[in-house]
């Protein structure tokens, strides 16, 4: 064998675990008997079944391989938008999810410590009465703002937000501050909406990537749309300290120091403004604030920027004269996970400002549409409970302008452990996993620690199930319907292609279970989840079987009707809001201002988080398949960086914050501005419950500080400071 | 289903994103073992000096040959060559004798050495999915691969297509298509943004390997009996020399007692 050719080193798995993916439950009777009928198996219960993907958020359309019963391979479904006959790794690994032998396959019932991961099995019947038991007795004792809710975006979090709201708790908990708030809320300020949907058509020749590593944190569609436009030869510059796999593909790389991509940005909009590049029957037309803008950014030039950020004057010059030449057909990338800074909100503002001088709306942006459709039924149910308590996350008392459903998770997690305004006494959690997600994750156990109760809803035993008291087996997303989803002008099927194993249940059931228990049976009037399904199909006056047996349905008409009317956007002002009279009403800067942000003392070193293509947040690490082809979780640092600090390659090493401190080893690389480090989050579970994931790597939310963005409620999640010293 | 007279694969490393969806695809389609493999990552990875980097690697399987050198050392018949492409291993007929390994200049058919002759021969190799190519879908890894790093077809319609985007974007690409004419072309093409043995792949001539072990093993009898020849020729030289010299020295020394016990 030739030298030059090396073959990767597979992290071994244990004995036990190899081979998983041929053994399993046999023969499904009634899965297998409904796909029979609408003709997607065959007699020996052998075929493909359309559903779609849960390893993210993209939700990638799949033809499940179905043989004797059991799930054999997933292919990307060609029908379906955001795969387009395609899968990431995370896709293709999807039904060892399913197969993991450290499924949670019964109801259990804590009998240990909290945290000692000792339980003992139950039935769903005494589960779900002490799971409601407790709920009426804290609503009863406390009211019911003393139950936390939080669940992370999924298909049957409609059914989830019905049951807090029935209950009558306005203590809601998502993912998103922790992810993007800075995206959503800025967007909804500038467009009105959360996030246009951005268009990659064959003219699209300047793509401005701000840490939007697409060719890692891969959205199917969105990945190949990028890629097929940088293969056509479109420019691609992309801003981040690291350099990524995005950054290996992009035409240009500009390792901009990090929190100053706001400086950047501000930058761009003083040389397109002061240049007169922009679009000014655009701007005229559709937006407002133009004058303000105008006035504020003038101070803002690329010679002020170039020390903040690191990228010369020249350059932030003719990254600005570039993106204006190629406008309309030029895009400004909003990025993901954005909350990065406490001035996160401010950059977003900018990005999206850009977009708007640009005038690319309709050529390279538009209205996507939401995943909510007025044409879908839904099951009749009485008004809600009146909330009077307010909420603990400080939504909108102390963030005003950070929408209800999105909330500010980890103030929430802040006033579980301060008790102020007031105390919670329980939490009920579904499909989230906080004491991996939140940052500081001393504080989250903490905040455990003032709970009477704690019930999670979950497919595997999770680090947040593994100190819960009740743990609610879930149906994978290959075993159980969701509620519809519409994507564009269809409406998709998420539905079981196997039985589920064990006794695990589909949410859309449990919540049902709880509601009735609660005495909130009016709430859930569906009898089962097809009669659910059925009824958000009644007004389209389509079958389930045919849904069923397409994968989806046609929706009687486009979400949006933007290309034949004048554009309009639902902001108070009806246009784009480059001054935004909602942010100063409530003290905020109407326009994008400079807000330095904090910068690590000598020693010290920025601590980046950032994705992996074979990971997804906090979930998958406990699948074999994607365990196996994953890297070693080591903690980058720049090589030079390192060697000045008597660190080699593979060196174990402890990284410490104010939060806390970890144990990693090191990996010395050039991908890595001198000033910053990286880890990638998803390790460091604490639950043995996860025979394959625990014992790898270290958790970023053990170093993690809690900061918050006053304006979108964003954690800032690389505003974190760390030194690195060689154990 | 359109029927295909040389199936092989196209794989431009410019496109390719190293996200693993094919190998987990394959791990999948192919029931590998969890420990196992039949696709890998090769390649420099990073090069340069920060800020100014390259990264540049490939994925890799079996690269099916169309004269494979695996089928020309295995002693036993565990490898055939389909018309249409695929070269096929039968596990069944193997004695783990390894020569394959040491016959294939790709370095696919692999051994651990901690297990033994048939454990530790992992020669699982890519089988081209015949599975899937034979009821008209494309290899698991080509089917998933979310950039278009991977292509599979009509050899011919490959090539022609490889040598349309090098001259489409003469700037991106080494002007060469990997396994067009190397050792005797492959079915595995390869198109590259930096130059193939920073992918780690070997420079081979385009006659194959198989071709000249063939040839230079095919001389074994000539060689051996022409050899054999000198050989005894010689010795029955140095047999008529010592013969000669013995009966001399037997002149000279018939006075001298100790010949006689020597005799």
């Amino acid at each position: 064998m030739p030298s030059t050719l090396s073959r990767r080193d597979f992290l071994k798995v244990s004995g036990a675990a190899v081979g998983a993916l041929v053994l399993g439950r046999f023969i499904p009777p009634q899965v297998a008997e409904a796909a029979r009928t609408s003709g997607m198996l065959d007699a020996t219960n052998s075929g493909y079944i359309p559903t779609m993907c849960e390893m993210c958020v993209w939700r990638c359309g799949l033809l499940a391989k179905v043989e004797e019963g059991r799930v054999v391979k997933l292919e990307g479904n060609p029908d379906h938008p955001h795969s387009k006959g395609k899968l990431c790794p995370r896709g293709q690994s999807g039904l060892m999810n399913t197969y993991d032998p450290d499924r949670v396959l019964t109801p259990l019932i804590r009998v240990g410590k909290r945290g000692e991961g000792l339980f003992r099995k139950a039935s769903w019947e005494e589960a779900l009465d002490l799971v409601a038991q407790n709920m009426l007795d804290i609503k009863q004792k406390y009211g019911p703002e003393a139950m936390i809710f939080s669940s992370t975006h999924n298909l049957s979090q409609v059914q989830f937000e019905n049951l807090l709201n029935a209950y009558g708790s306005p203590n809601y908990g998502t993912q998103r501050s922790l992810c993007f708030n800075a995206m959503i809320v800025s967007n909804l300020m500038t467009y009105g909406m959360e996030e246009p949907t951005r268009i990659y058509d064959d003219k699209l020749s300047y793509i401005l990537l701000t840490g939007r590593n697409l060719l890692e944190a891969i959205s199917t569609s969105e990945t190949h749309d990028l890629s097929a436009a940088i293969d056509r030869g479109a420019k691609v510059v992309y801003l981040d300290p690291r350099f990524t796999k995005t950054a290996s593909k992009a035409t240009e790389w500009l390792p901009i120091k990090p929190g100053m991509d706001l400086a950047f940005h501000l930058a761009l909009l003083n040389v397109i403004i002061g240049e007169g590049l922009y679009n000014r029957t655009f701007v005229a037309r559709n937006t407002v604030g133009f004058d303000d803008l105008k006035k504020e950014v003038s101070q803002y030039t690329p010679e002020w920027a170039a020390p903040l950020t690191g990228i010369s004057a020249e350059t932030i010059t003719r990254v600005a004269r570039e993106f204006a030449a190629a406008a309309p057909h030029a895009l400004a990338h909003n990025g993901w996970r954005t909350s990065n800074f406490v001035n996160s909100f401010h950059t977003q503002r900018a990005i999206g400002i850009l977009n708007a001088l640009a005038g690319n709306w309709n050529v390279t942006m538009t209205d996507g549409g939401s995943e909510e459709s007025a044409t879908l039924g839904q099951p009749p149910q009485p008004p809600y409970p009146r909330i009077s308590a307010m909420r603990l996350d400080g939504v909108p008392w102390k963030y005003p302008i950070v929408p209800l459903k999105i909330g500010v998770f980890q103030e929430l997690r802040e006033a579980a452990i301060s008790g102020t305004p007031y105390q919670a006494h329980g939490w009920f959690i579904a499909r989230q996993n906080p004491a991996m997600s939140l940052p500081d994750r001393g504080r989250t156990l903490e905040a455990f620690g003032k709970m009477d109760f704690i019930t999670t809803i979950d497919i595997i035993m999770n680090d947040t199930s593994w100190f819960s008291d009740v743990v609610l087996p879930e149906a994978s997303y290959l075993e159980r319907y969701d509620p519809l989803l519409p994507v564009g002008d269809k409406v998709f099927i998420r539905q079981p292609v196997i039985e589920p194993q064990g006794e695990a249940k589909s949410a859309l059931w449990i919540y049902k279970q709880l509601g009735e228990r609660l005495g909130l049976g009016d709430f859930f009037q569906y009898t089962d989840e097809e009669d659910y399904l059925r009824q958000q199909l009644t007004p389209l006056g389509v079958s389930l079987e045919e849904v069923r047996a397409k994968g989806y349905a046609e929706l009687s008409e486009t979400p949006h009707s933007n290309e034949t009317n004048e554009p309009s956007w639902n902001t108070p002002s009806g246009k784009i809001e480059l001054y935004s009279d909602t942010l100063a009403k409530v003290g905020f800067p109407g326009v994008p201002i400079w807000e330095e942000p904090p910068q690590p003392a000598e020693g010290q070193f920025y601590l980046l988080t950032g994705k992996v293509a074979q990971s997804t947040q906090f979930g998958s690490q406990n699948n074999q398949l994607l365990h196996k082809y994953s890297d070693e979780p080591r903690l980058w640092m720049n090589l030079k960086t390192a060697k000045a600090l008597g660190l080699a390659d593979h060196d174990m090493v402890e990284v410490a914050s104010t939060a806390g401190k970890i144990h990693i080893k090191l990996e010395a690389t050039q991908a890595i501005r001198p000033d910053c480090v990286y880890l990638t989050p998803g390790y460091g579970h604490l639950s043995k419950g996860l025979t394959i994931a625990y014992g790898i790597g270290a958790s970023d939310s053990d170093l993690h500080v809690t900061y918050t963005d006053p304006i979108s409620g964003g954690q800032a999640l690389s505003q974190t400071f760390v030194t690195v010293e060689k154990i | 289903m359109k029927k295909i007279a040389h199936n092989a694969f196209l794989f431009d490393a410019s496109r390719c994103i190293d996200c693993r969806a094919c190998m987990v695809a394959c791990s999948v389609e192919n029931k590998i073992p969890m420990d196992k493999t039949r696709i890998w990552v090769a390649g420099v990875g990073l090069k340069g000096e920060y800020p100014s980097l390259v990264r540049a690697s490939m994925v890799y399987h079996c690269m099916h040959c169309n004269e494979p050198d695996c089928l020309s050392a295995c002693p036993v018949g565990s490898y055939s060559k389909r018309l249409d492409g695929p070269v096929v291993y039968d596990p069944q007929k193997c004695i783990g004798c390894r020569y394959c390994m040491n016959a294939c200049p790709f370095g696919v058919p692999h051994f651990d050495y901690d297990k033994g002759l048939i454990d530790g021969a992992f020669i699982d190799k890519c089988s081209m999915c015949t599975q899937r190519i034979d009821i008209g879908l494309e290899p698991a890894c080509v089917a998933t691969c979310p950039t278009n790093a991977l292509a599979f077809g009509e050899r011919a319609d490959l090539l022609t297509d490889a040598h349309t985007r090098i001259a489409a974007h003469p700037e991106r690409y080494v002007d060469h298509v990997y396994g067009e004419t190397e050792n005797g072309g492959t079915s595995y093409l390869i198109l590259s943004h930096v130059p193939f043995k920073e992918l780690g792949l070997p420079e081979l001539p385009s006659r194959p390997v198989k071709d000249v072990s063939e040839e230079v093993m095919g001389l074994t009898i000539p060689f051996a009996l022409g050899w054999g020849t000198v050989l005894t020729a010689v010795a029955a030289g140095v047999h008529l020399y010592n013969q000669k010299k013995e009966a001399d020295a037997q002149k000279l020394e018939t006075s001298e007692p100790q010949t006689e016990e020597t005799k």
